[in-house]
């Protein structure tokens, strides 16, 4: 389990955080920790200043050989391949944006929420609390635009974003460690009818297609059946009125294979198909295996014996 | 009707030096300060091979790999196998492979994960004859030195049942 948090200063991140953790008896990775135990390992004092102050320091090589950011990202990935955990801040929202399970939070409030939170908790004056509010702000988001070029405040890099206004610290916690509960089992039924898939026979609409698999797995060609329909024709109300199904992907070679055993005049028809694929998706590779070349192959391979002759 | 056996020169031998030394060329530049391991698949390669690495420049290394197809074996795995493995290792060396033929590139696929696995540095394909329109998997021939015709074509190392590939020229076969 993966759970990264953004937050806005004064919206009770950190304490829903805090909560989470307890809950799913998840460590929490922070920013402190990084500070403290992490990058001891490669900086000296200087350098550890530089990075607790400047966000652009992070781009600096480091002793390692690369620079400070990607160390910091290496870390995480090696910690979360073995550990659940809540990582708070540090731009993990992008590095985990592809990790399949992770929840990705922001918590925040509105101005006037987390401005009262912060003169009550520092006992600060208003005009104080909203200046220091902008520069705490500021950094968050200097730091995610200088290493990852992002938005901080893009609302498609998070899942979920909780507004605190009207919102307990337990009440987002809970609320969190429900939704992370329910992904992690919803990702485990995933896995699982992913397996099922895998372990199921594929069934082939043409006995050539079985053929043809295994001429491939004969050469050690690793292929998937029809896993992609490509939409080639619309109306014009954009509804899909042709679509194409290639028969093979052979993920080794990004190749999708469509196989013809036709007679010559419903061959034209296919071509046509695929000449209109490339056409709209110019990054598939895309062949046709005619009736003679599939012949060919079968006979040599003991497959079939004279259909072509 | 022809009288089974080759026909008419494709490509004299003349024309397959001039090329295969402008092909050279190519790799010379692209290679220039580093050391190759060149592989090959016996035994339609071994006299391209043989004229290709007489025009190399750079500190290179020769090994080769010998493919068997079973068609007994159809419905027991794999069809295809070696029977020659390299004794050369690949980890962290540039390699190019050496083909007379490419086709489908079905076998060049089976060779090709096979040598990714060994962990080169680099790795890239010449080949002698390369017939693009035939192709079943997208691989990136970088240096071919002529494009085949829609014929089946015999000598300097292409045989049929075993036989012409000592032709110093490529020429159409008539098997009927």
């Amino acid at each position: 389990m993966l759970i990264t948090v953004s937050r806005e200063t004064g919206s009770l991140g950190k304490e829903i955080t805090d909560l989470l953790a307890l809950k799913l008896d998840l460590p929490v990775i922070t920013r402190d920790l990084v500070m403290n135990q992490w990058f001891p390992e490669i900086a000296d004092k200087h350098e550890l200043h530089m990075l607790s102050e400047s966000p652009r320091y992070f781009l600096n090589e480091s002793s390692q050989g690369i620079t400070y950011a990607a160390y910091l990202e290496n870390l995480l990935k090696e910690y979360v391949v073995q550990h659940s955990a809540i990582i708070f801040g540090l731009g993990a929202q992008i590095i985990f944006a592809r990790q399949p399970g992770a929840l990705h939070v922001k918590i925040m409030a509105s101005p006037q929420v987390r401005s009262k939170r912060i003169m009550k908790n520092l006992n600060m004056g208003e005009r104080d609390a909203e200046r220091f509010l902008e520069l705490t702000d500021r950094k968050h988001r200097r730091y995610i635009a200088t290493i990852y070029e992002r938005d901080w405040a893009d609302p498609t890099l998070y899942h979920l974003i909780l507004n605190t206004d009207h919102i307990s610290a337990e009440d987002g916690a809970e609320l969190l460690a429900f939704m992370a509960r329910d992904l992690q089992i919803g990702s485990k039924m995933q896995a699982a009818a992913e397996n099922d898939r895998e372990a199921r026979p594929v069934v082939f609409k043409h006995p050539s297609e079985e053929e043809f698999a295994k001429i491939l797995d004969m050469h050690d060609i690793k292929w998937e059946y029809e896993p992609r329909t490509f939409p080639i024709e619309w109306d014009t109300e954009g509804n899909v009125i042709q679509a194409f199904a290639p028969d093979f992907y052979l993920p080794h070679f990004n190749t999708y294979i469509e196989l013809t055993t036709m007679e010559q005049k419903y061959v034209s028809h296919k071509k046509k198909k695929v000449k209109m694929l490339q056409k709209l998706y110019p990054d598939i590779n895309i062949n046709i295996v005619f009736k003679h070349e599939f012949y060919q192959l079968a006979e040599r391979f003991g497959l079939r014996k004279g259909e072509d002759d | 009707m022809n009288t089974p056996g080759p026909g008419r020169i494709v490509y004299t031998e003349e024309q397959i030096q001039t090329r295969l030394r402008e092909v050279a060329g190519e790799i010379n530049r692209d290679y220039a300060g580093k050391k190759l391991v060149i592989v090959s698949v016996l035994k339609g390669s071994i006299y391209f091979l043989a004229d290709l690495t007489r025009q190399l420049t750079m500190p290179l290394s020769i090994d080769f790999l010998s493919i068997a197809a079973s068609p007994s074996s159809a419905n027991h795995g794999s069809g295809i196998h070696f029977t020659r493995n390299l004794d050369i290792n690949l980890k962290d060396r540039h390699v190019l492979l050496v083909e007379d033929v490419i086709g489908t590139g079905l076998t060049l696929g089976y060779v090709i994960q096979h040598l990714a696995d060994a962990g080169p540095a680099s790795f890239k394909i010449c080949t002698l004859l390369d017939n693009p329109a035939g192709r079943i998997l997208t691989i990136k021939i970088d240096y071919r030195c002529f494009t085949m015709p829609d014929m089946f074509l015999v000598g300097y190392g292409l045989d049929y049942k075993e036989e012409y590939r000592n032709l110093p020229y490529i020429a159409e076969y008539h098997r009927h």
